[in-house]
């Protein structure tokens, strides 16, 4: 007799246990609802914005909030909240391609690390650590230097510097799990460095890189707002939180709307993905999974 | 004066699930008597352990006591805060875990460990080591004066064990429980825990509870024995009562499929068929009924009576009321419950032919340090010999078991064959040709040919992976191009008997046997010729344990399967092996057909093993001390002569000096000993 009537219900029930224990944490509705905030007014921003975040209205500069221009307009007339729609564009950009391509690099190499011999996981040891040394606005700084500013090299700059978190902790994870029986009895099949590391490897390994992406993307959205603050990320008139919070602080004796308006959406997008990772931590922590 | 130290009454217990409510414990009742030994036995899932944890109050957050009581000396345990159990806990009841590896603090040294102990004592920092000096010395640790300040991972296994065992007695409690306390241990081990306990027992005048599903063990030690399925006391009574005496229908079964109490060999193992009940379901009638060959119809409606026969209960409808059978239970050594199958109808072909598996002089080592750091040191050779001059061979439709407890290389062994581990020295061959340390682009091919099966059932299937997936991996692997995966799936779970339904399960759903059918599947899947099973029958159940052997046995009679078979479970080996070879510290010390090697070993170090094992009848005890002193020394520091020689009981002043060679008895027995125990007149 199999020990549960409904023999195929398992994986299911376990998956059904768990959306329901992450849905009744306070954090993980409220992270949800802002993360699906961001998302969706950005998304949605061209049809959302009441006006074009670029047409200039200079007899309506700086105006304060009202009913026409819910947080305001800028010093050229332009409507701050269409602004901050449009900017969320650019932040959602930055944090998807981001974070996804850091995690898929940062993955590949933390496993390489993980799995291959001694020198070459001391090799990528040293390389990681000497990344992460290097404080990124200083690194942003040197490239643009270099390359003058743009939207590429905020992206370079935030997967170059994202990348060896990723990558330690895959390659821990991969070291707790090289040696285990049934890596073991994958190698005793036959199955070659590549299947193992994909089809065996991975699953196994991915599911804190997720979490960890959930809570790396404020850093992310962040670091282009403060890199376009320091007027070397995104360039005007192209509208982001930081550009606009730059404006802001510049104004910010005649039109302290705009550096308000410019911190919530930060704020706000920071607060729910952190709570979103957090209870996704700890729905899938095995520590708190476990029912004995 | 009641001589009840604790009673545990009407003890009934859920634990709050996603899944609902599971009710682990119903209805339990037992008493301990002072001064004596009692053992709960049962199955995983038997809630043997969730008894212990209740009588300590370390229950996990989500169980709740439904009702009952739990008393001890008088005061109910479940009544009490948390206050008055600590003071209780480590003072008047203490405990013992199963492995002392994880329930000892790594980070702190002995002497803090012991002195935290007693930290409600107003004693001296000198007199709280003294005290924990002259424990340790009692329980047999060798210059305990100095070996107090090592940290736990500086000493042995058994040794481990031994410091648990002096701590838990260091507050002279009046009742010990242990866990499983010789579980994670080696034959050897075990039978010296076993001595240590039953010492200690009239030392300090301490009850002991035991909680453990080795019948051996339990025999072996316990004056009373408590037998728990799925949560029910279903038997109690004195021990020889219950091994001689057994009236409920799953203590017999339990005792008929023990593979020590089958004398029979070379035939099918009894087995209970069936798997424990789900527990959060809802209950009616016997616990029991749906596995057991006796049950009526009442007993899958009715709740069983409790009986008083003998010296203890059962619940059975068998003893009582309607369905009540006065030959029941029948006479001892009738198998009346476990089923037996007939033997497959091919009989199992003697081995024929050419070996399929030749070793010769087999050598493998490990590297202990660097090469430029061993250059620093000055150290010439920082190497470990894991497997030295292994000689063995395997047949078509052979088992050989290679025996031996952990330590003696016999998982190296299996692994170097299999070309995961590369060989220092000597030769592999399979079907004759050469194939040690090629690459593995060369070896891939053989890889068709020789299967391995793991020691953990769960562990060594990948957790991400459905059960479909792993059986049928091995076919992508090695590209069975156009066959159907899918009816390939079923038709290998159809072969080793796992309901089909089970393939889109994952790892963590399947019971120890059941992930055992899988890895059996997956041997399989490519039809090899070899299997090399480390310990294929760890982690299982007794009931289960027999169904896993009897597929084995089968397949190999079909296919004309060699079984390499690595094991320290000699009862087992006993059933299964036409031939077994004994490793200790990397060597082999003797080879010799099963049946022979068992009646007459000629090497000491398989007498000891052969002997070491409980056996599962109160009535056959060992005398005490008879167990073999010392344990297996470290591969750093093995010693000059025989390598057993420290510990042997038979050493003499030449075992010392030189390594002894191999002596053939016979061409198929072989030994390494200079004076072997065989009467000489079997020496030709």
């Amino acid at each position: 007799m199999p020990l549960s009537p409904v023999a195929d219900a398992g994986a299911r029930r376990d998956r059904r246990d768990r959306l329901r224990r992450f849905l009744s944490d306070w954090q993980a509705v409220v992270g949800l609802a802002l993360v699906i905030l961001f998302v969706a007014s950005a998304v949605f921003a061209p049809w959302i914005a009441p006006y074009d975040p670029n047409a200039m209205d200079i007899p309506a500069r700086m105006s304060g909030p009202s009913w026409a221009h819910l947080a305001g307009t800028d010093q050229l007339g332009r409507d701050t909240f269409s602004r901050i729609l449009h900017g969320g564009r650019v932040a959602l950009l930055i944090a998807a391609i981001g974070v996804s391509v850091s995690l898929v690099v940062g993955l590949i190499l933390g496993m390489i690390a993980g799995f291959g011999p001694r020198w070459l996981d001391s090799l990528l040891l040293l390389v990681f650590d000497g990344v992460r040394s290097f404080p990124s606005i200083i690194l942003a700084l040197a490239t643009v230097a270099l390359t003058g500013p743009s939207l590429t090299v905020v992206l370079a700059i935030v997967i170059i510097t994202s990348i060896p978190g990723y990558a330690r902790v895959a390659r821990t994870a991969t070291l707790a799990l090289r040696h285990a029986e049934f890596i073991l009895a994958e190698r005793s099949l036959g199955a070659g460095t590549t299947r193992i590391l994909l089809h065996h490897m991975m699953p196994n390994v991915i599911g804190p890189l997720l979490i960890l992406a959930a809570m790396d993307v404020p850093v992310v959205v962040s670091i282009e707002a403060g890199l376009s603050f320091l007027g070397i990320g995104v360039l005007p008139p192209r509208s982001s939180w930081g550009t606009i919070l730059n404006e802001g602080y510049l104004l910010i004796r005649d039109a302290p709307w705009m550096v308000v308006a410019g911190g919530i959406p930060l704020i706000l997008t920071t607060l729910g993905f952190t709570f979103l990772g957090e209870a996704l931590r700890d729905t899938f922590d095995p520590r708190m999974g476990r029912e004995r | 004066m009641d001589d009840t130290i604790l009673d545990v009454s009407g003890l009934s217990l859920d634990f709050r699930t996603g899944r609902g409510r599971i009710r682990a414990l119903r209805d339990v009742s037992f008493p301990v008597r002072r001064g004596r030994i009692l053992g709960i036995v049962g199955e995983s899932g038997s809630g043997k352990s969730t008894v212990l944890w209740s009588i300590l109050g370390l229950l996990a957050r989500n169980a709740e006591v439904t009702s009952g009581r739990i008393a001890f000396q008088g005061r109910d345990l479940l009544g009490l805060d948390d206050e008055a159990l600590r003071a209780i806990r480590g003072e008047k009841i203490s405990v013992v875990f199963q492995d002392p590896m994880t329930s000892q603090i790594p980070v702190l040294p002995y002497a803090r460990q012991f002195s935290d102990i007693l930290y409600r004592r107003s004693m001296s920092r000198a007199e709280k080591r003294d005290a924990a000096v002259e424990l340790l010395r009692r329980v047999g640790i060798p210059d305990p004066e100095d070996r107090i300040d090592a940290y736990p991972h500086q000493f042995s296994g058994g040794m481990r064990q031994r410091a648990a065992i002096a701590m838990s007695m260091l507050t002279g409690p009046n009742l010990l429980l242990a866990d499983e306390p010789t579980t994670a241990l080696d034959v050897t081990m075990e039978a010296q825990m076993i001595d240590l306990m039953r010492d200690l027992r009239a030392a300090f005048d301490t009850t002991i509870v035991v909680v453990s599903h080795n019948l051996g063990l339990i025999a072996e030690m316990c004056d009373d024995v408590v037998v728990m399925y799925a949560g029910e006391v279903v038997e109690t009574g004195e021990v020889r009562d219950i091994f001689h005496n057994a009236r409920h229908p799953y203590t017999r079964a339990l005792l008929e499929c023990d593979p020590a109490r089958v004398e029979r060999t070379g035939g099918r193992l009894p087995v209970i068929p069936g798997d424990i009940p789900d527990l959060s379901a809802s209950l009616t009638g016997c616990i029991f009924a749906a596995r057991c060959p006796r049950a009526m119809p009442i007993c899958r409606t009715e709740t069983p009576p409790d009986v008083a026969r003998g010296t203890g209960h059962a619940r059975c409808h068998l003893l009582e009321g309607p369905g009540a059978d006065p030959d029941w239970p029948p006479p001892a050594g009738v198998v009346a419950v476990g089923r037996t199958d007939p033997p497959p109808a091919a009989v199992r072909p003697k081995r024929s032919g050419e070996p399929l598996l030749e070793v010769r002089g087999l050598n493998v080592r490990f590297g202990t340090m660097g090469p430029i750091r061993a250059r620093i040191r000055g150290v010439r050779d920082p190497f470990v010999d894991a497997v030295l001059d292994v000689d063995l061979s395997v047949a078509p439709g052979e088992t050989l078991a290679l025996v031996g407890e952990s330590g003696s290389g016999k998982s190296t062994l299996g692994r170097a064959i299999l070309n995961l581990l590369p060989v220092n020295r000597g030769s592999v061959s399979f079907d004759g040709q050469s194939v040690e340390n090629r690459p593995e682009r060369r070896f891939k091919p053989l890889r068709r040919d020789m299967a391995m099966m793991f020691q953990d059932p769960v562990g060594s299937l990948s957790p991400r992976k459905s059960v479909r997936a792993l059986i049928t991996e091995p076919l992508v692997i090695h590209g069975a191009g156009g066959r159907d995966l899918n009816a390939e799936a079923e038709r290998l779970a159809d072969m080793v008997r796992l309901p089909r339904n089970f393939l889109s399960r994952y790892p963590h759903e399947l019971s120890g046997g059941q992930a055992r059918r899988v890895g059996v599947a997956r041997a399989l899947s490519l039809n090899p010729r070899l299997i090399i099973a480390d310990e294929p029958t760890a982690g299982l159940d007794v009931s289960v344990q027999g169904e896993i052997l009897n597929l084995m046995a089968d397949l190999q009679a079909e296919h004309g399967l060699g079984y390499l078979i690595i094991t320290h479970n000699l009862p087992v080996v006993r059933h299964i092996a036409d031939r077994i070879a004994i490793m200790y510290l990397g060597r082999m010390v003797e080879e010799g057909p099963a049946a022979e090697v068992f009646a007459a070993p000629a090497h000491p170090y398989t007498h000891a093993l052969v002997s070491g094992v409980p056996y599962p009848d109160p009535d056959r005890r060992r005398p005490p001390s008879s167990a073999i002193s010392g344990e297996v020394p470290s591969l750093l520091r093995r010693p000059p002569g025989c390598d057993f020689a420290p510990r042997c009981p038979f050493a003499r002043p030449a075992c010392r000096e030189a390594k002894p060679p191999t002596v053939h008895l016979s061409p198929e027995r072989r030994h390494a000993c200079l004076f072997p125990l065989v009467p000489p007149e079997r020496q030709n």
